[in-house]
């Protein structure tokens, strides 16, 4: 019977709650609490951060109206700092456990952002699994845009339309932390905020970083062609390839394989080959099979422009941040050490042989 | 006069046998029955011969007056062999079968004769003879065999039992047509004199069990057997466990189910039910029609009840800590939820959850009190007006009612309703413990609820015993699913049994 007492008296000197070494966690009221949702983060005018958190649209009762976003703002030396102050300005306690949406100044992104990634991989509330954008000028500015609103819905949207392929790639903190940890470059979606009327945030392609800074912004045409480098079907259509007629092509599915070409010990090149499938969703008139041949062909010239065009930038700036060389390791195990080594000097003159193999699936009544 | 512990009227409970010494005679009978205004006597004339006469006494009430009549009353007066041969001789004749009554004792003990007489019996006194005859003639007034009121059968036999003991065992052979099936009858409480029957299948059930039972209520000592409760508490290993240890049934198909398997059975007089020894957790999860359905959905109803077991269990618990304590476990649109309902809600998490688990078990008790009619106006003025006012009026919040709602509507799933009682304890004291410390508090509830469960033992099987295997020897057979009955070939469940295989 004693032995049995033993461990029950240490577990209620546990639960006792005296000092610290109580090991029970502390009780919160989430009706008491400010659940935060979104985070940005800019340079100051002092050289430190400013902090902008935002709560989302706000319900008092399940049956009332939602008020504005809970909008707080705090500059500080470090992210910790300005997350105290931010704190103490608040009436309710300020939970950020729910951050799911960083969004960093176009300012800071060029000075580096490893100091934000490294306080969301420590801090017991933040998350790695935050997504993070880069929005051009201030993450500020951006939330203050949408305050009436909140920027919480629109990029909950673009984060579900990544995943069906409605939307550019989204990228996570711990995407980002670990493509920085393991290789020298990566890239993060960008977002700017267009008023007509009613602010709006969306994507303008995607910012390149260098070591933990930004070195250059791919847009348009040389967006998507870092989107089929990453095997994501491109959003939006192709319309006007063939003379005289309006076909209308969505991207479903993009498959990229990467091959190192080795000749000796020596690697000359390597073989991209982009498998892309598309639906000719909309079309004035049936198609011949010449036509749609010929559409193919339109197809693959256009996509093998885009992922040209996109190499060519990130050679330029000698930023791997689609990952090339681990991916050729993978495929090419027996040359794994030789490309680790060797790549980072390589990424920048190599030549690429880009394959693109286009598929058209035509709908009832297309031929 | 104040009675204090410790003096003679206290322990041991004297109790003198014979409890009525003395030569069996008319006169002492009457004076055990002195006060007794349903006490009666007959004295019959042989055959119209005034010099021949027997007495007949019962129990008014207790005696089937026809049966009186035409088997006893009749052939005495009507048989004109009685009168012609000796005195002497009579008594055996109608000892013999001139009296036309089935059932016939002769009684030579005062003890045996009270006995007799209380259960229904007529007793014959014949001049000059130290013996009587004691006819069973008894009323059969009970109720007859319907539907199981707790047991619903959606597919499958629907007799159940009922208060007479004697028709329970006739239900059982009628289903066990074999002579192994065995029968061992005790008379428990001094003042009730319950017969209360152990059943067994000879050649399976191990017989330590069986001893171990009928040395048990051999050994009970008490007024009565007047609840279930009598029986239970006396033969269970262990008081201190809120989960029952004896299974019980009303259906006869699966009292006979669980003697096949090897388990005891023990029936009283004055319970509609049986119960079914030694008690292992998966019997709680069984129900007669696990065997009626098809196998695929019998397991899959098996496993629901496991799983809603958990949900019974730990939901509210599971509610307070991470709500109270853990928010960032929760989903971020729920979290936004909860925390949009509770916004007006004046109580802590806490309050809200043990005050609306409170509020379910009065609710609860207060429809099992009352007539049935009002008992579902109680159920509805409680689950549907007064919740329904209690979140509008945001003393509790919508999460709160929806969490104790489920929790509590899990645990009717329950086939037994004590398992389901110790479960609705047992969330008490979970909840409270996550009130203390979140998630750890949970767990530390969570290891000594299955460290007590481990301990339990029932006749010498652990009481989690389809997930054990310290007892030595399989199951046999996964408790958790229902496999096809044909590739069920091993009893399971009970350890020890004399013969393990139940089909080729």
């Amino acid at each position: 019977m004693k032995k049995r007492l033993i461990p029950l008296f240490m577990s209620l000197f546990l639960l006792t709650g005296c000092g610290d070494g109580s090991g029970l966690p502390f009780a919160r009221e989430m009706g008491d609490m400010a659940l935060l949702r979104t985070m940005g983060v800019d340079r100051g005018e002092d050289g430190g951060l400013l902090v902008t958190v935002s709560t989302g649209r706000r319900a008092r009762g399940l049956q009332q109206e939602a008020e504005p976003p809970l909008l707080i703002s705090a500059a500080g030396g470090s992210l910790s700092e300005a997350c105290l102050t931010i704190q103490g300005q608040s009436d309710n306690y300020v939970f950020y456990g729910y951050v799911d949406q960083l969004l960093l100044g176009e300012e800071l992104a060029k000075q580096g952002v490893e100091q934000i990634l490294n306080y969301y991989a420590r801090d017991l509330e933040l998350s790695l699994g935050a997504q993070v954008w880069v929005v051009r000028g201030t993450a500020r500015a951006t939330l203050d845009a949408n305050q009436e609103e909140g920027v919480e819905g629109q990029l909950s949207v673009l984060q579900t339309g990544s995943e069906i392929g409605a939307a550019g790639i989204a990228r996570t903190a711990g995407e980002l932390l670990s493509d920085l940890e393991e290789g020298s470059a990566t890239f993060l979606p960008m977002l700017q905020t267009v008023d007509d009327g009613e602010a709006a945030l969306v994507e303008t392609g995607y910012v390149v970083f260098r070591g933990e800074k930004l070195v250059g912004v791919l847009e348009g045409e040389l967006a998507k062609g870092v989107e089929l480098l990453m095997s994501h079907a491109p959003a939006g259509v192709i319309q006007g390839e063939l003379p005289a007629r309006q076909d209308i092509l969505q991207e479903r599915q993009v498959h990229t394989a990467y091959h190192p070409v080795f000749q000796g010990d020596e690697l000359v090149s390597v073989e991209i080959r982009c498998q892309v499938t598309a639906d000719l969703t909309e079309f004035s008139d049936k198609l011949s099979n010449e036509q749609l041949e010929l559409l193919r062909q339109k197809v693959e010239q256009r996509e093998e422009t885009r992922i040209r065009m996109a190499l060519t930038a990130l050679q330029g700036w000698d930023a791997d941040c689609i990952s090339l060389g681990r991916k050729l390791g993978i495929n090419d195990p027996a040359h794994w050490n030789w490309l680790e080594e060797h790549w980072e000097d390589l990424f920048a003159q190599i030549s690429f042989d880009v394959i693109v193999e286009a598929t058209i699936r035509c709908t009832y009544g297309a031929i | 006069m104040q009675v204090t512990r410790g003096s003679e009227n206290d322990h041991p409970r004297p109790e003198q046998i014979p409890h009525y010494p003395g030569p069996v005679t008319m006169e002492n009978v009457q004076r055990i029955f002195c006060d007794c205004a349903d006490f009666s006597t007959r004295t019959v004339i042989l055959h119209n011969d005034p010099g021949r006469q027997v007495t007949l006494c019962y129990i008014n009430g207790m005696v089937r007056g026809e049966r009186v009549n035409d088997y006893l009353l009749r052939p005495m007066a009507q048989d004109p062999f009685l009168a012609s041969v000796e005195m002497s001789k009579v008594f055996e004749l109608l000892a013999g079968g001139t009296l036309y009554n089935l059932y016939m004792d002769r009684q030579s003990s005062l003890d045996d004769v009270a006995q007799d007489l209380t259960a229904g019996n007529c007793i014959l006194f014949f001049p000059g003879q130290e013996e009587v005859l004691s006819f069973a003639v008894s009323t059969e007034e009970k109720r007859s065999i319907g539907e199981s009121d707790n047991e619903p059968a959606l597919k499958g036999a629907r007799d159940s039992f009922v208060e007479g003991v004697r028709t329970n065992t006739s239900l059982v052979r009628r289903k066990l047509r074999t002579p192994d099936v065995k029968l061992r009858e005790f008379i428990v409480g001094r003042h009730t004199r319950t017969p209360v029957d152990v059943v067994w299948i000879d050649g399976i059930t191990p017989m330590e069990t069986v001893e171990e039972v009928c040395r048990r209520i051999d050994q009970m000592d008490i007024d009565g057997v007047e609840t279930t409760g009598s029986l239970e508490e006396y033969l269970v290993d262990r008081l201190t466990t809120p989960f029952p240890l004896m299974a019980y049934t009303q259906r006869p198909d699966r009292f006979c189910g669980a003697l096949l398997e090897g388990r005891v059975g023990v029936l009283a007089d004055g319970l509609p039910l049986g119960y079914i020894l030694p008690g292992t957790l998966e019997q709680f999860f069984r129900t007669a029609q696990d065997k009626a359905f098809y196998w695929t959905m019998a397991t899959a109803l098996t496993m629901l009840r496991y799983c809603c077991m958990i949900v019974t269990l730990l939901l509210p618990a599971l509610y307070i800590a991470i709500v109270t304590f853990h928010p960032e476990a929760i989903p971020v649109k729920l979290a936004l939820s909860i925390a949009a309902a509770k916004q007006e809600v004046p109580f802590s998490t806490i309050f809200e959850v043990l005050i609306m688990l409170l509020a379910f078990e009065v609710l609860q008790e207060a429809g099992l009190r009352l007539p049935t009619p009002i008992g579902a106006t109680v159920s509805i003025l409680g689950g549907l007006v007064v919740g329904n006012a209690a979140v509008e009026a945001h003393i509790v919040s919508p999460a709160v009612l929806i969490v104790v709602a489920i929790a509590g509507i899990a645990g009717y799933t329950m086939p037994s309703q004590d398992f389901s009682g110790a479960l609705r304890l047992w969330r008490f004291v979970l909840a409270v413990l996550a009130s203390v410390g979140g998630l750890f508090g949970l767990a530390c509830g969570i290891a000594a609820l299955i460290h007590h469960l481990a301990g339990l033992e029932s006749y010498g099987v652990p009481y989690l015993a389809p997930f054990t295997i310290g007892a030595g020897q399989g199951s046999g057979r996964p408790d958790l699913t229902r496999p096809p009955l044909p590739k069920m070939k091993w009893r399971g469940g009970v350890y020890g049994l004399r013969n393990r295989r139940n089909q080729k």
